[in-house]
């Protein structure tokens, strides 16, 4: 027994190696007690739950009665995949989840749509072993949410604050009051007159002295959070009828900066198109700034991916990234690797591997030489990109870092046309060495000269040799030393990659949120862009995109009569300043630079500024905030203090309305909270956000009954409802009677969220290559969509009813992924455009603060503040020795802390350090520690790990929470029960900096994209 | 590397992956004399280079099986092996091994536990009298008493789901597809053939406890029986704290 002992003893003492001591603890603690036979264990199985369904002995399904099986979506995170849940059918409670087997999210491969629903779920099953192969999966936080359903920290009915702002008492109210008082304003709080949403709406100029800023009615914001299904139906309030520019997501706060810097790859810095690695068929990927078995998105079709190929399949993968995760594993030999590199410097590398390709002639030459489409196509290429267009390089010249155009050099161009799509671009034809217009054959790769261009001499270069004195900058020595990574490494990498033709691909994403993400991010996908391998088996693809519920050909859902279109600059100043009011006036006194405050002209709408914004009132206030089952507080780093400035300050912001579930650390600070629906609840259509090259578009539906109250017609309260009660109100158009028109100019109401989605699913099922087929009887059963045939039948028409019950016997639309592919492994749906080696967008805009031209191609520059200060310079690595990063773990996102049964798992988030640190501070796994940065210190638990790389300290994300069960609200009567467990662990975001270089407070972000830095923030520890 | 090497004894010692399994292609399982003839033969393969580690096996237990809190029923051990400037993280899926040789059944006083006939080690609820004998018994502490049924508790293979038709929750949501299940006692079955094509390489947890596990490992390093400097990592629920 000693032994025995010994061994749990040491098993506890290290965690994960003793899976099993907690039964062991269980039977000491029982083995104290009289053992009394239990009422409720019975037979061999204990409380398991009854199977769904059972296979006969003839091979066929059947169904359980007291159960009802049915496809719908996960919100467990941002991947959103198509899931199957169980649900008992007598207490309408979803009681598990696993995955879709017709979503390419949940499966690979998928089963084709056309399977009948019985053959689809028969193929999961052990019947001829089909389930091995035909798995449809959930991940661990995919299995767990459910529990959100009937959380104890659930809010279900409207209620408005009592007392200051975040003082956690609550008076639940009604429905109709909440909208009266949103709508009217009034008295509301006894704290003053309150404007509501009908006195905000006005279309005066917030300044007549500065038009651009748009009307007073851009101060009325939203905020949502991921795009996740019902975004449109949001818009078509927020924009279309009420008028706002103001409404964003979480992007620039999540990945933003991998999407910006893929953004200037592609192209279209706003909308930002990025490109997933192939993994089945790669031979070699690096994971630089993502860990695939992690986090990401698709997380969990990536993960299920990597499995195959590092095993079955013929990949081998390197993860550089300051810390590993599970995206290694030692069993599959000789087929992953981790290299460690220093945080906040992946564009040193990223710049290092451009340079030796660049010098050893390692670059795909056929590729890049092709200067259009038709060239590309002649060349069998399948993607091109500007790398032997020419730039006009000369910075005396007006058009310094634009494009040289046909009309430069002598080309017929209409004067109209000049410097526009129909000027074509000009570059050096190999023949003649002279400069020509791009045609349909090769040109010069690399080139500077001075040419003629209306009679002065200009210095143009081509993009590839802009980019090669870039990366010429510094020597790989350089580049090594900087990032952290040996040389011999640094140049293995770039040799490997460019060792498989166009099967390699390099792939990133939230890595990269460091002061230099934009850097970072274009830096590591014009990688890709030099084996050209986009659109390629084994390469690269963007995402084939969803199935338009909106503008499809049974209901005109895109827009309506009397729509707004919103104007003005936004909130997050994502325009270009030198059309400003204050630009002008400031250039007129000889000093236009710096800007109040930075402009993010190639940048997308930035959460990220909101605050700050509404903080500084540049470029002006916010006066009423709707914040969606969203939260910034939590999610951007250092932003808390201005939140409690703006969001606790109803003079800052006041009137500030929550539609959540539940409350977080930003809807407690809101004045009303208004229950949404959740996940299995709700309605919405989404289509992968990357990694599935086939078109895919998941319909959710409420599989049960909302838990929220209803509203005295007997609508679940949701932001749907919401919205169109205040829509009809405030007798704004595209909502109430009449406010859909179907493509036969017949008129429909939008009363309530089944009017649009039963629509927007008719459009789905009516688009693409023709309509999908009818759902069977067997179909409708086995699916659960019963409960749904009621709200169809009552909207659609014939024809359209059995084709939406389709869809939603399939949760969804789609596309067969034998059709990826065509011939000669090139992409069945082809990004087209050119591929930016130099990024004209870019390249020819001037940073707002420093007035400094922003590089064109990218360019290694270490963290810096918005006044081009590094880092390094505030805050030295002599008082800041460590560096900060932030990773996920699989199983805690930022919203499920409450969810027990990841917690009973996964219950804390202890603070990764390298061995090498540890010993340095004499720490050891299981001290507590304090975690310092230039803006405040938490405490923690120290793990050491061999996998975190010396000088970081590696905290993961969804801990530290100060609400979502953390702390009690009254609510009426009531206290909400808390959990000390929704409390455990630390926030890194608690850590993030504010920018000490601006005038205003605002939080540090790239200079250039904008986007939150949670990675590489200066910090340092002690034993606390 | 005093600490490190002290570090590897504590934590790695008592997961043995031993040598490659001597496979009885065919065997069946222990059954009481006069029982019916067995049909099946339930075992499970664990391709461990799939696995990632996700927890989405030990989760989706939990829910189909309502497992209570801060208990488990299956479990990814994760490690990370140190070896030079070389550091790799290590996956250990594990879960009662439905052993033919199983050391549980014995000490039971009260015959509550028993080997199925179709291979399967179970907890017969009714008869349990919750005395934690059998937990200790099992060398691979795979189980645990349930405080809610206050019984002993394990994996059954899902025995519910099997006999329906179906497949064990872990082996249904695995997202590597590491987890492989199916009936030895088919030679055609997927886990009887991967025993036969890869079966140099698969290894049981323990072979020195000659339980005859029916839970086998594929590609698990043997470098785990003792020459790595391996330190588990990343999950610690709740109740293996310090």
């Amino acid at each position: 027994m000693t032994s025995r002992r010994d061994l749990f003893k040491g098993a506890a003492v290290v965690g994960g190696a003793a899976a099993f001591a907690a039964g062991f603890s269980e039977t000491a603690e029982r083995m104290l007690e009289t053992v009394v036979s239990p009422a409720h264990a019975r037979g061999t199985t204990g409380n398991s739950q009854k199977p769904e369904f059972r296979v006969t002995a003839a091979g066929d399904l059947e169904l359980d009665p007291d159960t009802r099986t049915a496809f719908t979506l996960c919100q467990g995170c941002t991947t959103l995949c198509g899931v199957r849940v169980r649900i008992d059918a007598k207490t309408d409670t979803v009681t598990r989840v696993t995955g879709n087997p017709y979503s390419p999210l949940s499966t690979d491969p998928h089963v084709p749509m056309g399977t009948p629903v019985r053959k689809a779920l028969l193929s999961l099953t052990r019947h001829n072993e089909a389930g091995l192969a035909g798995r449809s999966t959930a991940c661990g936080r995919g299995n767990a949410v459910l529990e959100q359903q009937t959380s104890p920290y659930r809010v279900t009915a409207p209620m408005k604050r009592v007392g200051p702002r975040n003082s956690g008492r609550w008076e639940p109210i009604s429905f109709e009051q909440l909208i009266h008082e949103v709508v009217e304003g009034g008295d509301l709080f006894g704290e003053g007159h309150v404007k509501g949403l009908r006195e905000l709406r006005s279309f005066d100029p917030i300044d007549p002295a500065a038009p651009e800023l748009g009307p007073k009615v851009n101060k009325v914001a939203l905020l949502a959070s991921v795009a996740d299904g019902r975004n449109p139906f949001v818009a078509r309030f927020v924009q279309k009828a009420y008028g706002s520019i103001n409404m964003t997501g979480h992007g620039s706060y999540c990945g933003g900066s991998y999407r910006a810097g893929s953004g200037a790859v592609f192209g279209d810095t706003k909308t930002m198109p990025h490109a997933k690695p192939d993994i089945p068929n790669a031979e070699f990927v690096i994971f630089m700034g993502t860990a695939p078995a992690n986090a990401g998105n698709p997380f969990k079709r990536f993960g299920t991916l990597l499995a195959k190929a590092r095993t079955d399949g013929a990949m081998k993968y390197v993860i550089v990234d300051p810390v590993l995760g599970h995206s290694d594993n030692e069993a599959a030999r000789d087929r992953g690797r981790w290299v460690p590199i220093r945080p906040g410097t992946d564009a040193a590398l990223a710049m290092a591997m451009i340079r030796w390709i660049l010098d050893e002639n390692r670059y795909d030459a056929t590729f890049l030489a092709q200067p259009s489409l038709a060239a590309a196509k002649a060349a069998g290429e399948v993607a091109w990109s500007n790398a032997t267009h020419l730039v006009i390089a000369d910075p005396a010249h007006a058009r310094f870092g634009r494009f040289l155009r046909g009309s430069d050099v002598g080309a017929a161009v209409a004067e109209a046309d000049r410097g526009k799509d129909a000027d074509p671009f000009v570059v050096i034809d190999p023949a003649t060495d002279a400069p020509v217009v791009a045609g349909a054959a090769p040109a010069t790769l690399f080139a500077e000269r001075e040419i003629e261009v209306e009679g002065k001499p200009v210095k143009v270069a081509t993009s590839l040799s802009l980019l090669a004195a870039s990366a010429r900058a510094h020597t790989i020595a350089d580049y090594s030393a900087i990032c952290g990574v040996p040389e011999d490494v640094v140049v293995g990498l770039a040799r490997e990659f460019t060792s498989h033709g166009k099967k390699a691909a390099i792939s990133s994403h939230g890595g990269t949120m460091a002061g230099n993400g934009f850097q970072s991010a274009f830096a590591i996908v014009m990688l890709n862009t030099l084996i050209g391998n986009l659109n390629r088996k084994g390469g690269t693809f963007a995402t084939a995109g969803g199935f338009n519920p909106y503008a499809g050909p049974r209901y005109k859902l895109a827009d309506f009569p009397g729509s707004v279109k919103p104007t003005g600059v936004p909130l997050s100043r994502n325009v270009p300043y030198e059309k400003t009011t204050e630009f002008k006036t400031k250039k007129a006194a000889g000093k236009a630079w710096p800007a109040e405050a930075p402009w993010f002209s190639t940048a997308g709408q930035l959460s990220t500024q909101w605050l700050p914004s509404a903080l500084s009132g540049y470029p002006y206030g916010i006066d009423a905030l709707i914040l969606w089952s969203v939260n910034p507080v939590y999610g951007i780093p250092g932003v808390r203090p201005i939140a409690e400035k703006t969001l606790g300050d109803p003079k800052r912001i006041p009137l500030i309305v929550a539609v959540d579930p539940f409350i977080n650390e930003s809807s407690c600070f809101a004045d009303y909270i208004v229950p949404d629906s959740t996940m299995y609840e709700s309605w919405g259509f989404i289509e992968p956000w990357g990694g599935v090259p086939t078109k895919s578009m998941v319909m959710r539906w409420p599989v049960v009954e909302p838990k929220a109250a209803k509203t005295a017609e007997g609508h679940p309260i949701s932001i749907e409802t919401f919205l169109i009660a205040l829509a009809k109100a405030m007798k704004l158009p595209g909502f109430g009677a009449d406010a859909i028109v179907a493509a036969d100019g017949s008129k429909h109401p939008l009363d309530r969220a089944e009017d649009w989605y039963l629509r927007a699913a008719a459009n789905v099922a009516f688009t693409g290559k023709g309509p999908v087929p009818d759902a069977t009887d067997d179909d409708v059963a086995l699916a659960g969509v019963g409960r749904l045939m009621g709200a169809i039948e009552e909207r659609l028409s014939k024809e359209e009813v059995r084709k939406v019950a389709f869809l939603a016997t399939r949760g969804g639309r789609h596309q067969p992924l034998a059709e990826a592919w065509g011939p000669d492994g090139k992409a069945a749906w082809v990004f087209e455009k050119p591929l930016q080696v130099w990024n004209e967008g870019v390249g020819a805009t001037r940073d707002s603060m420093t007035g400094k031209r922003l590089s064109g191609v990218p360019t290694w520059v270490p963290p810096t503040f918005a006044d081009g200060t590094p880092v390094e310079e505030k805050y030295p690595t002599k008082d800041w020795p460590l560096r900060l990063v932030s990773q996920k773990s699989p199983l805690q996102n930022s919203y499920s802390i409450a969810a027990r049964r990841l917690r009973g798992l996964h219950p804390d988030n202890p603070v990764g350090i390298s061995p090498a640190d540890a010993e340095r501070l004499g720490l050891a796994t299981g001290d507590k520690v304090r975690i310092s940065s230039p803006t405040g210190s938490v405490e923690g638990v120290a793990l050491v790990r061999h996998s975190v790389r010396e000088g970081v300290v590696a905290v993961e994300h969804g801990f530290g929470h100060k609400e979502l069960g953390a702390r009690p609200h009254r609510i009426g009567d009531r206290l909400q029960p808390t959990d000390p467990g929704n409390a455990a662990g630390v926030a890194l975001n608690d850590l993030g900096l504010i920018d000490p270089t601006g005038k205003h407070q605002t939080v540090f972000v790239d200079p250039i994209a904008g986007t939150a830095v949670r990675q590489a923030i200066p910090a340092r520890l002690e034993r606390a | 590397m005093d600490r490190s090497r002290r570090d590897f004894l504590r934590n790695i010692g008592r997961v043995t992956a031993g040598a490659p399994v001597a496979l009885a292609s065919g065997t069946v399982a222990a059954v009481a004399a006069g029982a019916p003839a067995p049909v099946h033969h339930w075992a499970m393969v664990v391709d461990v280079a799939k696995c990632i580690g996700c927890q989405a096996c030990t989760v989706a237990c939990i829910m189909e099986n309502r497992v209570p809190e801060n208990a488990f029923r299956t479990f990814v051990s994760t490690y990370e092996v140190a070896e030079g400037d070389v550091t790799r993280l290590a996956m250990l899926p594990r879960l009662c091994n439905h052993c033919d040789e199983p050391p549980c059944v014995p000490v039971c006083p009260v015959g509550a536990t028993f080997k199925a006939p179709d291979g399967e080690v179970l907890v017969d609820g009714d008869a349990c009298v919750g005395c934690g004998y059998c937990v200790q018994a099992c060398p691979y502490d795979a189980r645990f008493i349930n405080a809610e049924t206050r019984t002993a508790d394990k994996c059954t293979f899902c025995a519910h789901r099997v006999e329906a038709g179906l497949l064990p929750a872990c082996v249904e949501t695995c997202v590597g597809g590491a987890r492989i299940f199916g009936d030895l006692a088919d030679p055609s079955s997927t886990v009887s053939k991967l025993l036969k094509e890869r079966g140099g390489e698969a290894k049981v947890l323990k072979p020195e406890e000659k339980t005859r596990p029916n839970v086998f490992y594929l590609g698990l390093d043997e470098r785990f029986a003792g020459r790595v400097d391996a330190v588990p990592t990343l999950w610690r629920p709740t109740e293996q704290r310090v």
